[in-house]
């Protein structure tokens, strides 16, 4: 064979079949499932995703792709948001039931050698992705920061994950029920003036992300961003996922979903 | 093993004057060049691999959402996205110098110059097996379906390109026509070797939430199970139409549907939207298809072709 297809580093992707180990509401329409994952939980790098086959049927065809939230021995966590036909068959899954997944897959966060202080910044499920950050983080001695943003405080996504690690945690929810009332990229600005940061991660709506870039770039601190596509593969092949970048266009699954937000070219974006 | 049909079956099969060692092959734009697939499959074990479409320049494809999930299926607008053929013949092919399959490349154009001249610069690239002229992309403004759909543009392109190359020359024809098997006669009849059906059907889906169209060009092609008993009912009409092999594809996620387009008359069958459900549907199919023939005491996977009983 030619070898790893891959150009970023870590190990190649596999098939591989996974067992549900619980799957529970952790909000008003938001879930959580543990999988039984022993080769993706061990080679699983933070920002990577699996793109999970939740039905056998071909009435929902295509696996859908969700970032690892935290790994836990030889189980994986997957936030997902029921929005669509793919996510209620998963809210549906059981204990015991199986499934297949695709991973570890893409390009993860970059963790530069050297920083000493990171800023978090998630909006709703884009907490999904910075879990496993937020923890490698702490792990190797980086000040993390985070600041959280929700409709409400009920659904202030992996919370307890965030407060347990960071060393100074935000938040900002749009009734004002925890934290600052309003977005959370009012809570980025003032912690970019308060702070100092050496890198900006964020995941979740599109608009926030640029916004989010937009305060990092003014504050002259590098930004990272997690960027959600359709995609149809997860390997590379069906041009499905695409994003406009300085550098042309690149596939999310395989050059992403991590991208420095200097590279993106924001106005033509898909915005789902 | 069953007793009594351990026998192995010749899985080869010819398709004009290529010999493939298996009847599976890849269907152009579900597969990119073999490469992302490396780690999931044996490429070497593939009858032959068939390209993404290849343009004389590149193309940037259109803008995105270029998918959407329908039931059974799902659309596809990507509007062959390709970095042109020299960036293939230096990255794709030189990568495939290393692979041991047939390859053949899947070319596009706007206009019949710009299909010749892909052909002619590949004519001189020794890893270039065949041709698969895209006469039947539904997700190009000009070049594309345009040609695959009425009898005369087909022959011409058809004719343009063979006067290119003696090498193994395939037309991909569009489900989107009246009559399949009158283009189907049109372009065997000015040159091709092999006939490959069906690419997309042209299809279309609303967010009813926003009232906007799931793909940002409107429409766009209809892939997988859904579109199986359509493309298997048009590989039958084009068998019997023409002398020349047929290569079937058009939503075959397993062996038995493999099976089903052999038995409807063709001699070699395309993965397609498979490779993204399951990216080992190749391999699968060809354990698969094997078990089908040993089980039924058939010697040879050929003998499937046309072998309808009506």
């Amino acid at each position: 064979m030619g070898g790893c297809a891959c150009s970023q580093p870590g190990v190649p992707p596999a098939l591989e079949n996974v067992e549900v180990v619980a799957n529970d509401r952790v909000a008003s329409g938001v879930g959580l499932v543990v999988l039984h994952a022993p080769r993706t939980a061990a080679t699983v790098r933070p920002g990577q995703f699996v793109h999970l086959r939740i039905s056998r049927e071909s009435a929902a065809l295509l696996r859908r792709p969700f970032s690892v939230h935290r790994v836990r021995g030889e189980r994986i966590e997957i936030l997902y948001q029921v929005l669509g036909t793919g996510t209620r068959l998963l809210a549906e899954r059981g204990a015991g039931e199986e499934m297949d997944l695709i991973g570890p897959l893409g390009h993860g966060w970059e963790i530069p050698p050297g920083i000493t202080h990171a800023l978090l910044v998630a909006g709703g499920l884009g907490a999904a992705p910075l879990g496993m950050l937020a923890e490698e983080l702490a792990a190797r001695g980086v000040a993390v920061t985070v600041a959280l943003g929700a409709p409400t405080e009920e659904r202030l996504i992996a919370r307890d994950l965030f407060e347990t690690v960071a060393r100074r945690f935000e938040t900002a929810t749009d009734d004002g029920s925890c934290g600052v009332e309003g977005f959370v990229t009012g809570v980025c600005e003032s912690l970019l003036a308060d702070e100092a940061l050496d890198l900006v991660y964020t995941c979740g709506p599109e608009q926030m992300q640029r916004i989010v870039a937009a305060q990092a770039a003014e504050a002259g601190v590098s930004c990272q961003v997690s960027l959600e596509r359709l995609m149809a593969c997860g390997i590379g092949a069906c041009l499905s996922c695409v994003v406009r970048t300085n550098e042309g266009q690149k596939r999310a699954c395989v050059d992403g979903p991590v991208f420095d937000a200097a590279t993106l070219l924001w106005d033509r974006s898909e915005i789902l | 093993m069953r007793e009594g049909v351990t026998h192995t079956v010749d899985m080869s099969v010819k398709l004009g004057n290529l010999i493939l060692r298996s009847p599976v092959l890849t269907a152009s734009g579900t597969f990119a060049s073999g490469r992302e697939f490396a780690d999931f499959v044996d490429l070497e074990r593939l009858g032959g691999l068939v390209t993404k479409g290849v343009s004389l320049e590149p193309w940037e494809g259109n803008p995105a959402p270029r998918i959407a999930e329908t039931p059974s299926g799902m659309l596809n607008s990507i509007g062959l996205q390709n970095p042109g053929v020299e960036a293939f013949c230096k990255k794709d092919l030189a990568w495939l110098a290393g692979v041991d399959v047939p390859v053949i490349v899947n070319v596009s154009g706007h206009t019949v110059a710009e299909y010749v001249g892909v052909i002619e610069r590949l004519e001189s690239e020794p890893r270039v097996d065949g041709y698969e002229v895209n006469i039947s992309c539904p997700n190009v403004d000009s070049g594309g379906m345009a040609f695959g759909t009425a009898c005369v543009p087909a022959g011409e392109v058809t004719r343009a390109c063979r006067a290119a190359t003696r090498r193994p020359l395939i037309v991909k024809l569009s489900p989107n026509v009246t009559d399949v098997a009158e283009i189907a006669r049109a372009v065997a009849g000015a040159g091709a070797d092999a006939i490959s059906l069906i690419n997309t059907l042209l299809g279309m889906a609303i967010d009813t939430g926003t009232f906007r169209p799931r793909l940002a060009r409107v429409v766009g092609g209809l892939s997988g199970p859904a579109i199986k008993p359509v493309a298997l009912r048009m590989v039958w009409q084009v068998a019997h139409a023409v002398d020349v092999p047929v290569i079937g594809m058009g939503g075959i996620m397993d062996a038995e549907d493999a099976a089903e387009f052999m038995l409807a008359g063709a001699s070699a069958i395309s993965i397609g939207t498979a490779n993204f459900v399951d990216p080992t549907t190749s391999m699968r199919v060809s354990d698969g298809l094997a078990e089908f023939c040993r089980a039924r005491g058939i010697r040879r996977v050929s003998e499937l072709t046309g072998a309808l009983r009506t």
